[in-house]
């Protein structure tokens, strides 16, 4: 007799079903979860577990019980934070690469410039090392990070550009940009946009903007370096 | 700020190795912390450790380390997976503890079936073969069958390479099938499946 383990289906995954629940999918992954619902009932069955979970708990954990137990896990001394690590490899591969990133230069003109001499520089971890991505911004899988080299405006937006879909990498004074971050989803390519200003920028309409028109969306009087994120191999 | 769902963020400055901060349970972070992911979370621990008050205690372990490490979670592009995935560590390591009863399990599995033409019931299949497979490949195989993430995706998650992930599944499947073979003869894993 032959036992099937499952596994994810070609469109089918609890797990983004869960976060269709949780309100974690944007705009387009919402979407096409929300027809792909409506016809799967793989996924309609995971739907109702879901449901059945959340019954469960409020009947065998309601929140008082839930509430006093879990400030008393939290009065309790920590444990050790070495099995922690093993939680959040991505974290600490950032401060890692926030380390490395800062003392290792990357090569002059790796970035496009402003006429102000304002440069962005991108970085890579690859395995134990950090590396300088060139200005073809080909970048395999790993955490990168976005900053800024002798920014001469005072303010700084930093954007993941995907189509007409953007997100604000960072946002505040230039002199502190940088911006660890992970590119993962299906698409092959993006648009790293900078935007400098020397008046306060609002992130959220530049993002808005920037998404709608792309970089002639941006405020007047700011300047702006695009740079190409590629997916390759590295 | 909008996020896009091809990003996530990084939250950097923290080794993660140091002591967190003293942190107390803020009432009403914790009624919406409860509100969104406390099912999850709790049904994750009922299907890994089996015994309704030790899931009632993970799940309470499980929210404390996340409140320790609540600009983490905070800033996780999907908050859904990352305290799904602390859930899983937390109660495999408890379930590793009591490897040594998964022969039995699995040999109970064969006798409760209803219909014996029938195979077990998968996700219980699944997590009682967990304990015939090493340590690495358990999230791995929890990823993948449990939460049904394509293999892409539990590389970037666990942060390994995608040739790591497949190696780590095939080894989960090639336990399986050993543990099949040895306590449930009657039954096969498809092949051709190999991940």
């Amino acid at each position: 007799m032959i036992a099937d383990l499952g596994g994810p289906g070609p469109a089918c995954s609890a797990l983004r079903v869960r976060r269709f629940v949780a309100g974690e999918l944007s705009g387009v992954e919402r979407e096409r979860m929300q027809a792909h619902l409506e016809g799967c009932a793989r996924c309609q069955e995971a739907l109702r577990e879901i449901e059945a979970e959340k019954a469960r708990v409020l009947r065998d954990v309601p929140f008082e019980r839930f509430a006093a137990g879990v400030a008393e896990k939290l009065a309790a001394p920590v444990a050790p934070r070495r099995a922690w690590r093993k939680f959040v490899p991505i974290a600490a591969a950032a401060a890692l690469l926030i380390g490395i990133g800062i003392g290792r230069s990357g090569r002059e003109g790796d970035g496009v410039r402003t006429k102000g001499g304002t440069s962005t520089r991108l970085y890579q971890k690859v395995g134990a090392e950090v590396i300088a991505v060139g200005p073809d911004g080909v970048v395999g899988t790993g955490p990168l990070q976005l900053e800024l080299a002798s920014p001469d405006r005072a303010q700084a937006v930093l954007l993941l550009v995907e189509g007409n879909d953007a997100s604000v990498l960072y946002a505040g004074p230039s002199q502190a940009a940088r911006a660890p971050f992970e590119w993962v989803g299906p698409a092959s390519s993006a648009t790293l946009v900078t935007v400098l200003s020397d008046q306060p920028l609002d992130a959220e309409s530049v993002r808005r903007a920037v998404a709608e028109h792309g970089t002639a969306g941006v405020p007047e009087g700011s300047e702006v370096i695009a740079r190409p994120l590629v997916r390759g191999k590295r | 700020m909008a996020t896009v769902s091809a990003l996530r963020v990084l939250p950097g400055g923290r080794s993660g190795n140091e002591p967190g901060p003293a942190v107390s349970a803020d009432r009403g972070l914790l009624a919406e912390l409860y509100e969104k992911h406390a099912a999850a979370v709790y049904g994750r621990c009922r299907y890994l450790l089996r015994n309704d008050d030790e899931a009632k205690d993970a799940l309470q372990e499980v929210f404390a380390k996340a409140l320790r490490a609540l600009p983490e979670f905070r800033a996780a592009a999907s908050p859904t997976t990352w305290i799904l995935r602390i859930a899983t560590h937390h109660c495999l390591n408890l379930h590793r503890a009591r490897r040594a009863a998964w022969r039995e399990e699995l040999a109970a599995l064969g006798k409760d079936r209803r219909v014996e033409s029938e195979p077990p019931e998968r996700r219980e299949l699944v997590r009682v073969l967990l304990g015939a497979a090493p340590e690495e490949a358990q999230e791995a195989a929890v990823l993948y069958y449990v939460d049904e993430m394509t293999q892409a995706e539990i590389a970037q998650q666990l942060g390994r390479s995608l040739p790591t992930v497949r190696k780590r599944l095939r080894e989960f499947l090639a336990c399986a099938r050993k543990a099949l073979s040895e306590s449930l003869p009657g039954i096969v894993l498809p092949e051709g499946d190999e991940p």
